[in-house]
């Protein structure tokens, strides 16, 4: 790709302000459908955009004891990470803007550091809320990320590819979600559990540590850490609709299916308590690894049959 | 024991309208007992006093143009009001009632929560200097 | 790097502010690692100096501050504070007023009950069910409404009886919201009992026996989920509780879930009892004449709020306006409760064992004076009062 089509992609499309618009919307349509299901009207088109206008507008207050550079420069890290992964995904449909081989663990890894950087930027302040919130998210981390990635890499097997263009090539047009069900469910709790969503929430409880380790957080850092949130929910959604409902051929496909999971994950989202954290952990490691353990063994049992 | 035991309202909200209603667009009815604003009716009044000695709010006070006459003015401070209908029990001429139908009081200024009721002539002759038997009200400016 | 050596404390405070309490208390939880070792509690910061304040208002005007002190038990406040009065003053108040009196009673706890099951719900990240109760709240305010004239602080009562009657049309509206409320009631009672992760949030978590809630003094729903059997109501009627009698709702378990469901199956006993009264309601007069100066003397008058035993102690000198009131209100019984049970969970058990006994903070605030066995009593004036508030916060 030339410099100039470099630097649009990653600043204006398919990255860039395209994907933090897209990430907004997409929170907005999660809140109307949770609002939907819980018999109320949810915020207006615009809420997430004023709150994102509102928080780049306020002071950002850099408490004491903290490391003034972290405390600046994580939340830019975690929505640098996201970002980049958006590059190697077939975002709104169009082809991915760069490929290599073995892309899929770099995109799994620029995903998790939004949240890395949440653990980080909670361990740096002094207070008690954050330090309870950062040591839940990593504690999650540890518990949903094995099953997540498994769950990614089953559709990667049956490619016999690494590389996310090749792996969305071979299942565009293969519904995968009827041959490896396991896999898309994982797939998508997984999601949940990465962007701490209800059930998943405990790193962020509001009724038991404030606002986890984003407490201390205000203004512009809090906007940048939302961002990411709501960008790797795109992401997200756009990695689980090109590995298992068949790939995102065309702009229109690729709103369709990812709507179509929002609304799954917005109905689990409103169906379901919160989980504690030991019950998270307990969760993920006893039925999460095991399923995804069983799929990998009838994926490979498949292929070495059929072979 | 199961997972999602409200799954049935969760479903049927999808197709249900939603409960909120777009008020100030969509208006219900206020109840006919309603405890909105106080309205005076001076006609019936002998001046007892007691609707402003058992205000808890302390929102009443009541100025005597002409005691003799049964000439008084109600002055209402609706910002201390605590709409509890103190004052309707208490006064034993009926002369106090609380509207159903005003019940929207926000303002932007306290310069509409100071009410007065009473006949307009009574409110000149007390402008005027007027007053009878009126002790406890200082001299009007 | 330090190693953290054991004599160093993590405390994780709750409030003042916070979001898992609807109103400013102080806890103080000692934690190692998600596990509490140690609960500590500070109140006051919701008094009002309402106790001292009726000493300068009249008896009527006290009838409405003190349902001020809460919001949402406020006619239970109400009734207390008129059923002293009344008995100082050796008034009958006729049966109809006091039948009334019940009903809006009985309506007020079926409003704190609904409530109250949102508030669990939402503190233990059920935000659907949370939703869902409070949206069924919104009939029996709306029923409240309709006869009194407001939501909360309704205000029914007068000295000597009630404001107003109960027509045949709100009978009718009345009945027909209680079936709806009764076919949600039965489904909300399904929800905390089927639905798995709300168990696995509520049952077995914070255990409290029959013998230790006896010692503790816990009172109300708390108590009764133990397998206390302490209900005012039953255990010295008054209003028209002996026409219209109510059942002990028990449970034996004495964790969080049991008491989600004693305080939902008692919501069965009130709209069984509201039906009762209003097919039987006795015809008469709805109040009676109290004299401005009640007699000297004192008077004690125990009622059963939805939290538990409210306590009023009336002091009268004779005069139009009272000597001394005190009021005790059940969340201060129940507070010794939530510090005990508290060692030995998880940090994310401390909203509901907290939301478990229906802290009411604004309701508990009193000030307490220890007298020296020594030292004659103090009375302190409004000045002294308001000055002690403001030095012992600095």
């Amino acid at each position: 790709m030339s410099g100039l089509q470099s630097l649009t992609a990653f600043l204006f499309f398919p990255g860039g302000l395209f994907l933090l618009a897209a990430g907004l919307i997409y929170e907005w349509v999660d809140r109307k459908l949770v609002a939907q299901l819980q018999n109320r009207i949810g915020p207006r088109w615009f809420q997430p955009f004023a709150d994102m206008l509102k928080l780049f507008a306020k002071e950002e207050v850099v408490p004491d004891g903290s490391h003034h550079g972290l405390f600046v420069w994580l939340p830019v890290a975690g929505l640098a990470g996201v970002l980049a992964a958006a590059l190697y995904v077939p975002m709104a449909g169009f082809p991915v803007s760069y490929h290599f081989a073995g892309d899929l663990i770099v995109t799994a890894y620029l995903l998790s550091l939004p949240t890395l950087c949440i653990g980080l930027a909670g361990s740096n302040t002094r207070d008690r809320f954050s330090l309870i919130g950062a040591t839940r998210t990593l504690t999650q981390l540890f518990s949903y990320e094995v099953p997540f990635l498994l769950s990614l890499l089953g559709p990667a097997l049956v490619a016999g590819s690494w590389e996310i263009s090749q792996i969305a090539d071979y299942a565009g047009g293969r519904w995968l979600v009827l041959t490896q069900p396991i896999g898309f469910v994982l797939a998508l709790i997984g999601l949940m559990g990465k962007l701490e969503l209800p059930p998943f929430d405990a790193p962020e409880a509001e009724t038991e540590v404030v606002a986890g380790a984003l407490t201390e957080y205000s203004g512009r850092g809090l906007a940048l850490f939302h961002l990411a949130k709501v960008v790797a929910l795109v992401v997200g959604l756009t990695l689980v609709a090109a590995f298992y409902l068949g790939g995102v051929q065309g702009i229109l496909v690729f709103i369709l299916k990812t709507i179509l999971l929002l609304g799954v994950v917005a109905g689990l989202q409103a169906l379901l308590a919160r989980l504690r954290i030991d019950q998270t952990v307990g969760l993920w490691w006893r039925y999460g690894v095991i399923l995804a353990l069983l799929q990998w063994l009838v994926i490979i049992g498949w292929e070495v049959v059929t072979a | 024991m199961r997972i999602g035991a409200m799954l049935g309202d969760v479903l049927r909200s999808l197709v249900r309208a939603p409960v909120t209603e777009l008020y100030p667009f969509e208006r219900h009815p206020a109840p006919e007992h309603l405890r909105g604003q106080v309205v005076w009716n001076p006609e019936k009044c002998t001046g007892c006093g007691l609707c402003a000695m058992d205000c808890p709010a302390l929102a009443i006070e009541l100025t005597v143009v002409d005691k003799a006459a049964k000439k008084f003015i109600f002055h209402y401070h609706v910002d201390r009001c605590t709409f509890c209908a103190q004052c309707r029990v208490s006064c034993r001429q009926g002369c106090i009632e609380l509207s159903s139908t005003i019940w929207e009081l926000a303002a932007l200024g306290r310069e509409s929560y100071a009410l007065e009721y009473g006949n307009v002539a009574d409110a000149e002759t007390l402008l005027a200097g007027g007053a009878v038997d009126n002790p406890a009200t200082p001299a009007p400016s | 790097m330090s190693v953290r050596t054991p004599q160093e404390r993590f405390i994780v405070p709750i409030g003042p502010q916070h979001p898992a309490l609807k109103e400013p208390g102080h806890f103080e939880f000692t934690v190692d690692g998600e596990v509490v070792t140690g609960a500590s509690v500070r109140l006051g910061y919701a008094h009002r100096g309402i106790e001292k304040a009726t000493e300068g208002r009249n008896w009527i005007q006290n009838l409405y501050l003190l349902e001020r002190v809460c919001g949402i038990c406020s006619h239970i406040h109400a009734s207390a504070y008129a059923l002293g009065v009344e008995s100082l003053a050796g008034v009958t108040v006729p049966p109809r007023a006091q039948a009334i009196r019940q009903l809006v009673a009985e309506l007020e706890r079926i409003h704190s009950h609904l409530l109250w099951l949102g508030v669990a719900a939402h503190e233990s990240g059920f935000e659907t069910l949370f939703m869902y109760t409070w949206r069924d709240r919104e009939r029996v305010m709306d029923l409240l409404e309709a006869i009194s004239g407001n939501r909360v602080n309704y205000s029914a009562n007068v000295l000597g009886g009630v404001k107003f009657d109960i027509s045949a049309e709100q009978a009718d509206a009345i009945l027909a919201g209680l079936e709806f409320l009764e076919e949600r009631t039965d489904h909300y009672l399904e929800v905390i009992r089927t639905d798995a992760l709300f168990v696995r949030r509520t049952s077995g978590i914070g255990v409290m026996t029959r013998r230790q809630a006896e010692v503790l003094g816990a009172v109300g729903p708390t108590a009764r989920a133990s397998g206390v059997p302490r209900d005012i109501r039953v255990e010295a009627p008054y209003m028209a509780y002996r026409d219209f009698p109510v059942v002990i709702v028990m449970d034996t378990a004495g964790d969080l879930k049991a008491r989600v469901e004693v305080r939902i199956r008692e919501l069965f006993e009130c709209y069984r009892m509201i039906r009762v009264m209003l097919r039987d309601l006795p015809p008469g007069e709805l109040s009676v004449r109290m004299p401005r100066r009640v007699p000297a003397g004192e008077t004690v008058s125990r009622v059963e709020a939805p939290r538990g035993e409210l306590f009023y102690f009336i002091k009268g000198n004779g005069t139009d306006q009272p000597e001394r009131i005190k009021v005790r209100t059940p969340s201060i019984c129940n507070m010794d409760s939530v510090i005990k049970l508290a060692v030995g969970h998880q940090l994310a058990d401390m909203p509901m064992i907290l939301a478990g006994i229906d802290p009411c903070f604004s309701c508990n605030d009193r000030s307490l004076v220890v007298r020296r066995s020594q030292s004659a009593a103090e009375l302190w004036s409004w000045e002294a009062l308001r000055l002690h508030g403001i030095e012992a916060y600095r």
